[in-house]
């Protein structure tokens, strides 16, 4: 189906020549085969993205840059062509749908590339109706685009990726933006594809615990340029972004390495492993006081009045799915979002009536669009300006971000980063500041594995200096991993604020995958497996 | 009220095609521009206004109003205060408003003068000029807010696609950088304010920043689904095309020149501008003969879009003749 051989990618600098360093993709050599269903995985900032735009065109065409070698798709070599010339070919979805939908309906956005590619009117209506009924969206057609869910609109994208009869479908980290049940949806659309009805599906994520099991294959984009391509199990000996599943079976050294639960459930037991208990951390002084808060948009009722303190020396999760009010909570806490009634009491009196600077001796926060923060012209002067007004050592938050993105050449555009890195960033410019509780919303979004650890350090350590954290996620791996406290909206109400293994233990709603692994009660977490 | 009930229906924004829309606001605006009675100019302004309010949905370009408003307030302001600034020799005699005046050498000709006394006439000249601008800028706003620029799209004709396409997401863009100010302004404040260009470039930057990578987004999207496929059109039809468009801008510019500069012989410029206008029909219907683009759905015309058109119409045709001129 696809075919790549010496397929080289590198991005020019502005003089015209090409980057000194080595490319984003070097000499990549491999085929992908019809209805093969691969995961594309590496580490933060490693050019997952650019692997899967050069195979439509969209690389170098929207990213700038070279491309040499031979990109073959059914026999015909493709190399240096337009994404146009590549649509009745490949689809194309992205991380957030809504940027990219360009219909107002459903059925609008279906149509679009069909109707671009002028096919006659009859066959679009077949290929609708059959399209809509495989990504089950077929009573969905005339509703508005922004009515639907994000698992909704990311299965509209997909329909409007294949209306032409694609049979290649590239997607771009879809469920990144998703709750566990959206992910789940996605997940399942894209495995019924490849499977009845031979579409190759190259999937690109880095939640991949879940995904794994389901894939035929996995290609992992190295960030030296290499790209390699395998059977699961075998591509996983760089930990850097090795799921808790594949972590657990290296951990225990178990051969083959499982990727399915049941698979690893099976050898579990065999092996006889023990664990420690997990040790939350007792909770200190109250930093932060919740009475009655409550926020509406107009009619909407987003945050129900609910009542529930912050303390010190914790770290407290807040889950729930799209749309429950998480990211209003965070906003309404930190003091500059809308309030509509009840208060929210610092030590420095109600975080809604202190100005922005007074505000962040109380709380600093990291919003989902991270990058809304960032407005200089390079890396460095990011790093140095964090440093000034933070008022720390010279450095300090260059080493942060250090720690938690790797070694970055310092001169570049922020905007030049990946989405992780960026993240990276900005966590590493707000963490830096004193202030006495850190409020993150969906900090792990495009965070490798390795990442994740050098942030879940980061907060540990902040949580040892009496400090308290609060981090709004689905990403149940991160909380299991961190978190000493679970708080679980639904509709604006506060359902849930328990211990973790109440939340994410075996048979709860929220149950981590090592614990569906082990089903032992008491196990969420791979820090707990002994040797 | 169930007649006006039924008129909102009829034109709600959703119901309508947005060319009518376009082509009522375009209309106002002509008016606006070809009268000095402030009463017209006020109720267009009003008239906007309100029929934003009763027929908008909620898409994010009808939340842009706000920033129309703002807008219209600020020129009329503006254009008032430059008018007592910069104030152009006025006799004290019918002074209505006396303020000192200020004489600035500028080292060449005659020195500046800024200030001094202002008669209520140039006052409400002014005043008026102001409004005018203001009725412009809110006849357009409601065409913006009303009109979905993605169904706008679809009534254009395929040789018009492309450029029709700029022009939405151009139009798109206003909301778009509205309601990413608003995020940028909060997000920045996560930061702690620096003070003088830097906390400027802190909203600026992001904010155009986003705009361009959206566009870009959404450009990359359009892209990887088949826009800006050349179509199966022969050389001759391209050329010909081509060649009839040249031809109609010629004329048409020919035309209307004639028709400006020498006012005393009408019928020969007249001639010329019809026929260009014909030219360039013709140019556009070769082009779109061999449309490369399917429509999967034809925005329909409905009653609502005649009764914007029929009034369009009148309104213009009474400005030209001169109904509304004081």
């Amino acid at each position: 189906m696809i075919e790549l051989k010496d397929l080289t990618f590198s991005y020019l600098k502005s003089d015209g020549s090409k980057v000194s360093e080595t490319p984003q993709l070097n000499n990549v050599n491999l085929s992908i085969g019809a209805g093969e269903f691969v995961l594309v995985c590496g580490p933060t900032g490693s050019g997952k993205s650019t692997f899967l735009k050069a195979l439509n065109g969209l690389a170098p065409s929207f990213t700038g840059g070279v491309i040499t070698g031979e990109l073959k798709i059914n026999g015909v070599n493709y190399i240096g062509s337009e994404p146009h010339e590549f649509a009745s070919l490949v689809g194309f979805v992205n991380q957030q749908p809504e940027n990219a939908f360009v219909g107002d309906t459903v059925i609008d956005e279906i149509v679009y590339c069909a109707e671009q590619l002028g096919l006659p009117i009859d066959q679009i209506r077949t290929s609708v109706e059959n399209i809509s009924e495989i990504l089950e969206i077929s009573d969905l057609l005339e509703r508005p685009l922004a009515t639907l869910s994000g698992g909704q609109q990311q299965r509209v994208a997909i329909g409007s990726a294949l209306v032409a009869g694609q049979k290649i479908l590239l997607l771009d980290e879809p469920t990144s933006a998703l709750d566990l049940d959206g992910a789940a949806e996605v997940l399942r659309i894209l495995k019924k594809l490849s499977a009845e009805q031979a579409v190759t599906v190259l999937l690109a994520e880095h939640r991949i615990s879940r995904v794994i099991a389901e894939v035929d294959s996995v290609l992992v984009v190295h960030g030296d340029g290499s790209v390699t391509k395998g059977a699961p199990a075998t591509q996983f000996n760089d930990s850097r972004f090795a799921p808790p599943i594949i972590e657990l079976g290296l951990k225990l050294g178990w051969k083959p390495l499982p990727v399915s639960v049941s698979d690893a459930s099976l050898m579990w037991n065999k092996s006889n492993t023990s664990f420690e208990q997990k040790t939350f951390f007792e909770p200190k002084a109250e930093v932060l006081k919740i009475e009655n808060l409550e926020v509406s948009f107009g009619a909407v009722q987003a945050i129900r009045p609910i009542s529930f303190s912050l303390f010190g020396n914790q770290i407290t999760a807040l889950m729930g799915e799209n749309g429950s009010g998480k990211t209003t909570l965070c906003w309404a806490l930190q003091g500059s979002g809308t309030k509509t009634k009840g208060s929210v009491t610092s030590f420095k009196g109600d975080t809604a009536e202190l100005g922005s600077n007074e505000r962040l001796e109380v709380l600093t926060m990291v919003p989902q669009r991270a990058a809304d923060l960032l407005f200089l012209p390079t890396l460095s002067a990011e790093l140095e300006e964090s440093d000034r007004f933070a008022n720390v050592q010279s450095g300090s938050t260059a080493k942060l971000f250090r720690d938690l993105a790797g070694r970055i050449d310092t001169s570049i555009h922020p905007r030049d980063l990946s989405a992780g890195q960026q993240l990276s960033l900005v966590l590493a410019i707000q963490l830096v500041k004193q202030a006495k509780i850190v409020v993150l919303d969906e900090p792990t979004r495009g965070l490798d594995y390795s990442a994740k650890h050098a942030l879940a350090n980061q907060l540990n350590s902040i949580r040892s200096e009496d400090r308290s954290v609060l981090i709004a996620t689905h990403d149940i791996e991160f909380v299991a991993m961190v978190s000493d406290r679970v708080l679980v909206l639904e509709q604006g109400s506060l359902i849930i604020d328990d211990s973790p293994l109440e939340v994410l233990g075996f048979g709860k709603p929220f149950a981590s995958q090592l614990a569906e692994i082990t089903q032992e009660p008491g196990l969420i977490s791979l820090e707990q497996v002994k040797l | 009220m169930p007649a006006a009930t039924r008129a909102v229906h009829l034109l709600s924004a959703n119901k309508t095609n947005p060319l009518s829309w376009w082509l009522a606001g375009i209309s106002l605006a002509v008016t606006a521009s070809l009268t000095s009675n402030v009463f017209i100019l006020i109720a267009i302004c009003t008239g906007s206004l309100l029929t934003i309010r009763l027929c908008r949905d909620d898409s994010p370009w009808a939340q842009s109003i706000g920033f129309y408003i703002k807008l219209a307030a600020i020129v009329v302001a503006l254009r008032v205060l430059f008018r007592i600034i910069f104030n152009l020799g006025t006799s004290t005699k019918d002074a209505f408003l006396l303020l000192p005046s200020i004489d600035l050498n500028l080292g060449f000709g005659n020195s500046l003068r800024l200030f001094g006394p202002v008669s209520q006439e140039a006052f409400s000249f002014a005043l008026v000029d102001g409004f005018r601008l203001a009725a412009i800028i809110l006849a357009i706003g409601m065409a913006n807010s009303l009109a979905n620029p993605r169904k706008l799209l679809k009534s254009t004709p395929g040789a018009l696609y492309e450029i029709a396409t700029a022009i939405s997401i151009a139009i798109n863009l206003a909301p778009q950088l509205i309601a990413s100010l608003g995020r940028v302004r909060r997000a920045r404040s996560l930061r702690g304010q620096s003070k003088g260009i830097k906390a400027m470039a802190g909203i600026v930057i992001p904010v155009l920043e986003d705009t361009i990578d959206q566009s870009m987004g959404l450009a990359a999207s359009m892209s990887a689904r088949g826009f800006g496929r050349k179509g199966n059109r022969t050389y001759l039809q391209t050329i010909g095309a081509r060649l009839l468009a040249f031809v109609a801008i010629c004329l048409i510019i020919t035309g209307s020149a004639l028709l400006l500069f020498s006012p005393q012989n009408q019928g020969f410029p007249l001639t010329l501008l019809v026929v260009g206008i014909i030219t360039a029909a013709l140019s556009v219907k070769l082009s779109s003969a061999r449309a490369t683009i399917t429509r999967y759905r034809k925005e329909p015309w409905r009653l609502g879009d005649l009764v914007l058109l029929v009034a369009a119409l009148i309104l213009v045709s009474l400005a030209f003749s001169g109904v509304f001129a004081r």
